[in-house]
């Protein structure tokens, strides 16, 4: 680890302002004009994928913004943020997205949340806020009112057109038949095969991180588990993990083996659950209600253990507030497995299932890895990414486990990467199990010092990353990135040449959140 | 198609005659949170702790009223956690429904 930071501290020494290392994150401020070479030798150079990107107001201690941009180093187990000062007198900065295609969405919620302008940027529409959104008014600046109430304004949102003979438009959504959140997905067609999508998202834009401000940080435990409803453990834990790391709280073990636990048996029922939708879409019901069936009882196992179905309620700063019996998981998880096993055998024995499902939907690693795709998505498309293993937390590091990966990139193989994934999760949790230390499942916490720091987990949907900066024991600034956000965009490019009606079920194999995007 | 029926028969009806047979929830269940107002000194400590603010102490001209909400209630049971009378206990009832929201509004009032 120590290596990579001094060879990128070496090579750029003159055009770095500050050096700081704080356990695995090397922070580095460096000159406004550099800052597109340096990240462009770390995304080339090392293979670090930019994971992140996020701005803090700083005005009122520092005098100005600051743009971050982090790094991912998979096999140090590390993490570069690269840091850049932007004035309130010029508010803007060099475009990264021709370099990195990843850094397109965050420099665009950057312009609306902040008003810094990305010079350059190929696509400068608006992002979270639309056009009925007065200019002028960014929600994240420290000087905005969370209890102001903008006025509206006319404008119009234009969306890219592809003209020609026999092409026509369909227009889906922003409202869905069916209980799930709103999003505009807009078709250009020419018969039935699809020549181009443009998604639009962010209808319900619920002002996350500015609600995180000034809160106090056992409140903002709550507000981070419902970020994303059906990733409630891989969002808490990932927040919590944060703090600790900025008040250097060492969990008890026991708690740490109960978190890996109850977030092992999230991505059980979220996955179960995706399978689930993918019979659905695929018109084999006699499969989605086996599957429905275990999934019940996945959520009432969860219920049993933690009193709430999806595993609410039971993460805090320094540990957990509720202690888990084991047995009442170990009687079940034999049963679960036979269930699972069944129900696989049931969709993969059926040709007209798999037929829908193969050749779907195709992802190449190379649109995966430049939009930054993560989770079963990118692993469904040979990226063997997974932060359980690339930078272990909670008791992960203890246990025996694989990431499974396959090559084909379509909806099978994304199926296939979930059920595999269900049974390394079982296997997991057995272990956990089997080895969970006794003793205190909370490590008492004093005063929080003022501070900031990276915490992350593998939800089911994948990397998901919290960056909090704390001061006087309040929240400063909570940068939320979940995987759909990153993995939305990818749906442009994995319905090209299907057809209209695998739209459903490409986008249920890709199973990206609303709720988690539209913060 | 031969498997799909095996499948079917071996499973089974698993669906509950619910609501005519109540449905049990475990022990632990995070359900509606009750407060004994014999307990509770309204001390104002579970309305601190409270995360999305059902609770509420207000102090009139001459009571303090204690009002829990179970429209932003969320059961994570901090309130539960703090009471240091053992006032506040998440019960296991989960039926609340209701066609006004008068209903779903707890009060205790004490003339001070």
């Amino acid at each position: 680890m120590n290596e990579v930071f001094d060879t990128v501290t070496h090579e750029f020494k003159s055009q770095i302002l500050q050096r700081k290392v704080a356990s695995n994150e090397l922070y580095l401020t460096v000159e406004n004009d550099a800052v597109i070479a340096i990240c462009d030798y770390l995304y080339t150079h090392f293979d670090a994928p930019l994971v992140l990107m996020f701005a803090t107001d700083e005005r009122r201690t520092a005098g100005h913004f600051n743009i971050h941009y982090v790094f991912s180093f998979d096999n140090e187990d590390a993490f570069i943020i690269i840091r850049i000062h932007v004035d309130e007198a010029a508010p803007q900065f060099q475009t990264l997205t021709h370099r990195i295609p990843a850094a397109n969405w965050y420099e665009r919620e950057i312009q609306d949340m902040f008003g810094l302008t990305p010079v350059g940027h190929p696509d400068p529409r608006r992002l979270v806020m639309f056009e009925d959104w007065p200019q002028g008014c960014y929600p994240l600046r420290k000087d905005f009112d969370i209890n102001s109430t903008p006025e509206r304004v006319e404008g119009e949102y234009i969306y890219r057109r592809v003209e020609g003979e026999g092409v026509y438009e369909i227009p889906v959504g922003p409202v869905h038949a069916g209980v799930i959140e709103p999003g505009h997905f807009r078709f250009s067609v020419a018969g039935e095969p699809i020549l181009n999508l443009e998604i639009r998202h962010f209808y319900t834009h619920k002002g996350v991180e500015k609600l995180f401000e000034n809160l106090e940080l056992n409140k903002a435990v709550f507000l981070a588990e419902r970020i994303s409803g059906d990733n409630s453990m891989a969002h808490a834990v990932a927040f919590c993990q944060a703090i600790e790391q900025i008040a250097g709280i060492e969990i008890p073990s026991r708690a740490k083996y109960i978190r890996t636990i109850l977030l092992e048996l999230e991505r059980l029922y979220n996955h179960v659950g995706d399978i689930g939708g993918i019979a659905t879409d695929v018109g084999y019901y006699a499969g989605a209600a086996h599957a429905n069936k275990l999934k019940e009882d996945l959520l009432r196992l969860n219920e049993a253990l933690t009193g709430s179905r999806l595993l609410r309620g039971m993460n805090t700063i320094g540990g957990l507030r509720r202690d888990i019996s084991q047995d009442t998981i170990l009687s079940s998880l034999s049963t679960l497995q036979h269930d699972f096993r069944g129900l696989m055998e049931l969709l993969l024995n059926t040709p007209s299932v798999v037929d829908r499902m193969e050749t779907t939907g195709f992802i190449s690693q190379e649109i995966a890895r430049s939009l930054h795709v993560v989770g079963p998505i990118a692993r469904a498309s040979g990226i063997g990414r997974d932060t359980r293993c690339d930078h272990p937390y909670a008791a992960y590091q203890e246990l025996d486990f694989e990431v499974k990966t396959q090559r084909n990139g379509d909806v099978f193989a994304r199926t296939s990467v979930r059920a595999d994934e269900v049974n390394e999760s079982m296997k997991m949790i057995e272990q956990a199990l089997r080895s969970l230390p006794e003793g205190d499942i909370k490590t008492p916490v004093r005063d929080i010092p003022d501070g900031c720091a990276l915490g992350y987990t593998e939800a089911p949907r994948g990397e998901t990353l919290y960056w909090v900066m704390v001061r006087d024991g309040r929240i400063e600034r909570c940068k939320v990135r979940d995987p759909s956000f990153c993995n939305w965009l990818a749906i442009e490019y994995a319905v090209l040449d299907n057809i209209v009606p695998d739209f459903p079920l490409i986008n249920k194999s890709l199973s990206s959140s609303y709720s988690g995007n539209d913060m | 198609m031969f498997n799909i029926l095996k499948k079917t028969i071996k499973t089974g009806i698993i669906t509950s005659k619910y609501p005519e047979i109540k449905d049990d929830v475990p022990e632990g269940f995070r359900g509606k949170p009750q407060i004994l107002s014999e307990q509770c000194t309204l001390c104002g400590d579970c309305a601190a702790a409270c995360p999305s603010r059902a609770l509420k102490l207000d102090h009139a001209e001459n009571e303090t009223v204690l009002t829990l909400s179970y429209c932003s209630c969320i059961f994570c049971g901090r309130c539960e956690e703090v009471c240091q009378n053992y006032a506040v206990k998440l019960t296991r009832e989960f039926e609340m429904a209701s066609r006004t929201k008068d209903d779903l509004v707890s009060v205790i009032r004490r003339r001070s």
